[in-house]
């Protein structure tokens, strides 16, 4: 086994694509094909295109009730790469709506917060945690964690991961990266979840050097590659020696970016796993692997071959 | 046909000194009747059922009857059942534990299956970790599907 993702907030992902949607309005979904049912949640989405790219993984986190079950059969269904470790829970797992307007160019998604856990599921997965870490190269801890759950949770697992020797990826929101670079426990990867707002560290980042100088600051707790997201369809990568601003040379459609964040992440680990140590040409190969997955609105995730189709179409420019 | 053409890729599995209770739970949320016992380096060393936590907590004098429904109630039984829940669980699993490599024919699951009686088999690597299990059901579709061989 490889990798070893994290979702501890998983849900079932419903698309939905509905051409000039509108609130308080009905819309009729014209055929089956316009709403799909996957297995999702960002761990289990890093788990999914890894698969693609023929990278086994083992799949953790709490799954729930009715929700969690047919998640669990879904994903298994997904790709024998992927094996499952999941610890269940008495409440229910959440569902995420993606409403995708091709004709407006719109994403619109609606994340519910999903399952409270008891204190002992806590102390169950944790020890499932350490018993996986034996068996992988790399680690993905990503998304929200139930409501009702120690925020220092992560910290647990990065600092787990780093005894350990396994190097932690991560994509999560603020209020988690407050808490890793409180606890000096900052991932090796680090890729802030900006979909809500551009803060980092309780910053707004408004300008280029805003970016690059909160990317420096996870640097200092232990990170050695922040990926920060920068308007929309570029990137800005923080490294120690220098910082970049990467972007595509082609046009993206905006509601084709849905799990493309996941995409990144899984494109990160696999250059990680092929033996690659630089890590701006592991940031380029994460950013090029997000770009490939745009060419579909649905969250059809990308081959290798198209990857290396897509590495004709970015530039790269140093910006500190 | 492999084990590994069939088998379900999930490793859930308790430890030797998790408790009774936390397998009844896991059990009854996964909608399995029998779970894979392994150690920190994740190496099968055992296999609990509910049959096995079922014998554990029916009074043994049970056996002897030829219908228990006579009994006015289930007091014993219940009785019992509190005083395993926090057992360990090493102390009711199967040991040493049937186990099946991934490579191996599906006919030899089957076989184990019938010479044991068994429902569910852990399927192991070369060195003896879990890499997922077998179900009774994945050998008879497999078979229905004309893929044992």
């Amino acid at each position: 086994m490889k990798v070893l993702t994290v979702t501890l907030n998983p849900a079932l992902d419903r698309e939905i694509f509905i051409d000039g949607f509108k609130v308080d309005k009905l819309h009729r979904v014209s055929s089956k094909e316009k709403m799909t049912l996957s297995p999702g949640g960002k761990g289990i989405n890093v788990s999914l295109a890894l698969a693609k790219l023929g990278i086994p993984s083992i799949a953790t986190g709490f799954l729930g009730g009715y929700m969690g079950r047919i998640l669990l059969e879904e994903l298994r269904k997904a790709s024998n790469l992927i094996t499952t470790n999941f610890v269940f829970i008495k409440e229910e797992t959440r569902e995420n709506i993606a409403i995708i307007d091709e004709k407006s160019h719109t994403i619109t998604e609606i994340n519910s917060p999903g399952p409270e856990i008891e204190e002992k599921d806590i102390e169950h997965i944790l020890r499932r945690y350490a018993m996986s870490l034996t068996r992988v190269e790399a680690v993905v801890i990503s998304g929200s964690i139930p409501v009702n759950a120690p925020r220092d949770i992560y910290v647990k697992m990065v600092k787990m991961a780093k005894e350990k020797g396994v190097p932690a990826f991560m994509e999560v929101r603020d209020p988690y990266i407050i808490t890793l670079y409180e606890n000096d426990a900052m991932p090796d990867v680090i890729k802030p979840d900006f979909r809500a707002s551009h803060t980092l560290l309780g910053k707004d980042l408004k300008t280029l050097e805003d970016f690059v100088s909160a990317g420096k600051e996870l640097l200092k707790t232990g990170a050695k590659l922040a990926v920060l997201s920068y308007f929309i369809d570029k990137d800005v990568l923080v490294l120690d020696e220098a910082s970049y601003i990467i972007g595509p040379t082609i046009e993206i459609d905006y509601s084709h970016l849905l799990g493309t964040g996941d995409t990144y992440v899984a494109g990160m680990v696999y250059k990680y796993l092929q033996g690659e140590r630089d890590m701006l040409e592991i940031g380029k190969f994460g950013y090029v692997a997000a770009l490939a997955s745009t060419r579909t609105a649905e969250k059809e995730l990308p081959s290798l071959d198209e990857i290396e189709t897509f590495m004709q179409y970015f530039e790269i420019e140093r910006v500190g | 046909m492999k084990v590994s053409d069939v088998m379900v890729f999930d490793i859930s599995a308790v430890f030797e000194d998790e408790t009774v209770e936390r397998v009844i739970d896991m059990m009854s949320k996964q909608f399995v009747t029998g779970i894979p016992v392994v150690d920190e380096d994740m190496k099968v060393v055992g296999f609990i059922t509910d049959n096995d936590i079922m014998k554990a907590s029916i009074p043994s004098y049970f056996a002897l009857l030829q219908s228990a429904s006579f009994l006015p109630d289930t007091n014993q039984f219940v009785k019992n059942m509190a005083r395993i829940r926090e057992h360990k669980v090493s102390e009711y699993m199967s040991k040493p534990p049937i186990v099946i490599k991934e490579d191996a024919p599906l006919i030899h699951a089957a076989d184990l299956m019938m010479r044991h009686n068994i429902k569910t088999i852990p399927v192991v690597d070369n060195d003896g970790r879990l890499v997922g299990i077998i179900t009774k059901i994945d050998v008879l579709k497999a078979a229905l599907e004309g893929g044992l061989e």
